[in-house]
């Protein structure tokens, strides 16, 4: 359990990324009407940046 | 004519202003502030007397802060998802609710309203815990945390809150950030070894307390933000914990104890600052000081306390010039 734990928060920034900025970025996205290029989906832009940056801040541990 | 003579052998003397002869020494040893010991102990009276005028009083605003914000708090959950919520308004409020959390959690670590073995200790404890929810931070890690910082204050090892050590302002605020970073050696990783130092069941406990809560921190955040409340989310509990942590760590720890280094003594480990947002909106840190002299003071009486105790601590060395 501890160590199952452990793993987790080892990759808690990469999952805050998906979790909550990728879904906070669509939904900024779709607030602001704004139009995303080549027809991508807010959720889909969302999970790119989102994920990408917590996946950067997990390899560099710094969120910015 | 003997008064004379001796008044011209002493203005003829050159050796005025060279190192004292034995003769010219103090009767009395004198220590590094400049006090002999029986100077020190009547100050310590009289301060000692001063203190106890203002230890304890009405503790139940605190209590009636804390639940009611608390309240106010959880119910913008329910009110953001229904969309009957002004959210600039309800984000304004969470993080005034944040910062001042700790302001009443910061009461029951001291044990200021409700002693072990008193009546009210229960209401204590339940303060304590409901208060620093806003910012993640279990009531069980802050006052093993914030009684550490007591017993070593400005230590580079031992005192939890050395971390937040910076040359000026602004670096001061960096840093509050920066510290908090997943892989910095900043706050929590400091924490740990503190704990892992302190070894005690107590220890552990907090630290289980933390992984606790900062995945129901995390499903909380993830839920709403799935469900379609993530601005929601961030408004109400994400930001303002952000917010509220900076603050509480620039007003709580680095302002009132910067300069760190080498300023481990009883008068000199905290300073007297004055704050350009007031008394008030920085959480009475000014005269913080009064805190760690007399932790028993509650956070509204220091600065009356500290007034009425400004001449001692002048005595003292303390540099009271800012207040």
């Amino acid at each position: 359990m501890s160590g199952a734990l452990q793993k987790l928060l080892a990759i808690m920034p990469f999952l805050f990324g998906i979790g909550f900025i990728a879904p906070l970025i669509a939904q900024v996205v779709q607030a602001w009407g704004m139009k995303l290029p080549g027809g991508i989906s807010p959720i889909a832009f969302g999970l790119l940046l989102g994920g990408g940056w917590g996946l950067i801040a997990n390899v560099r541990g710094r969120w910015l | 004519m003997a008064t004379e003579e001796s008044a011209e052998s002493l203005l003829l003397r050159r050796d005025i202003g060279a190192p004292p002869h034995a003769g010219d020494r103090p009767a009395l040893p004198l220590g590094p502030d400049g006090l002999d010991r029986y100077t020190r102990r009547d100050l310590r009276k009289e301060e000692l007397a001063i203190a106890r005028q203002f230890i304890g009083g009405r503790m139940w605003p605190y209590a009636l802060a804390a639940f009611g914000c608390f309240a106010v708090w959880l119910s913008f959950f329910p009110l953001a998802i229904l969309g009957v919520l002004n959210l600039p308004l309800a984000f304004v409020l969470s993080t005034v609710f944040a910062v001042g959390g700790y302001v009443t959690s910061h009461e029951a670590m001291h044990s200021n309203i409700g002693r072990a073995g008193e009546p009210r200790r229960w209401l204590n404890e339940a303060v304590g815990q409901v208060s620093t929810i806003p910012i993640v931070f279990p009531f069980s890690m802050a006052r093993l945390m914030h009684l550490e910082h007591h017993y070593h204050c400005n230590d580079p090892e031992r005192d939890p809150d050395y971390t937040d050590e910076a040359p000026n302002m602004w670096a001061a605020w960096y840093k509050t950030w920066y510290n908090r970073q997943p892989g910095v050696d900043g706050s929590i990783h400091h924490y740990k070894r503190i704990l892992a130092d302190m070894g005690t069941p107590a220890a552990a406990r907090a630290l289980k307390e933390t992984v606790a809560l900062q995945l129901l921190f995390m499903a909380v955040l993830f839920t709403m933000a799935w469900t379609g409340h993530a601005v929601a989310a961030a408004a109400l509990w994400w930001l303002p914990r952000h917010i509220g942590l900076s603050y509480i760590r620039f007003y709580l720890s680095w302002a009132p104890h910067h300069p760190r280094e080498g300023r481990r003594g009883r008068y000199e480990n905290t300073n007297v600052f004055k704050s350009r947002l007031g008394h008030v909106l920085s959480m009475g840190m000014e005269t913080h000081i009064v805190h760690h002299l007399y932790p028993a003071i509650p956070n509204h009486r220091t600065r009356p306390a500290y007034h009425a105790l400004k001449p001692i601590l002048a005595a003292r060395g303390v540099d009271v010039s800012p207040l």
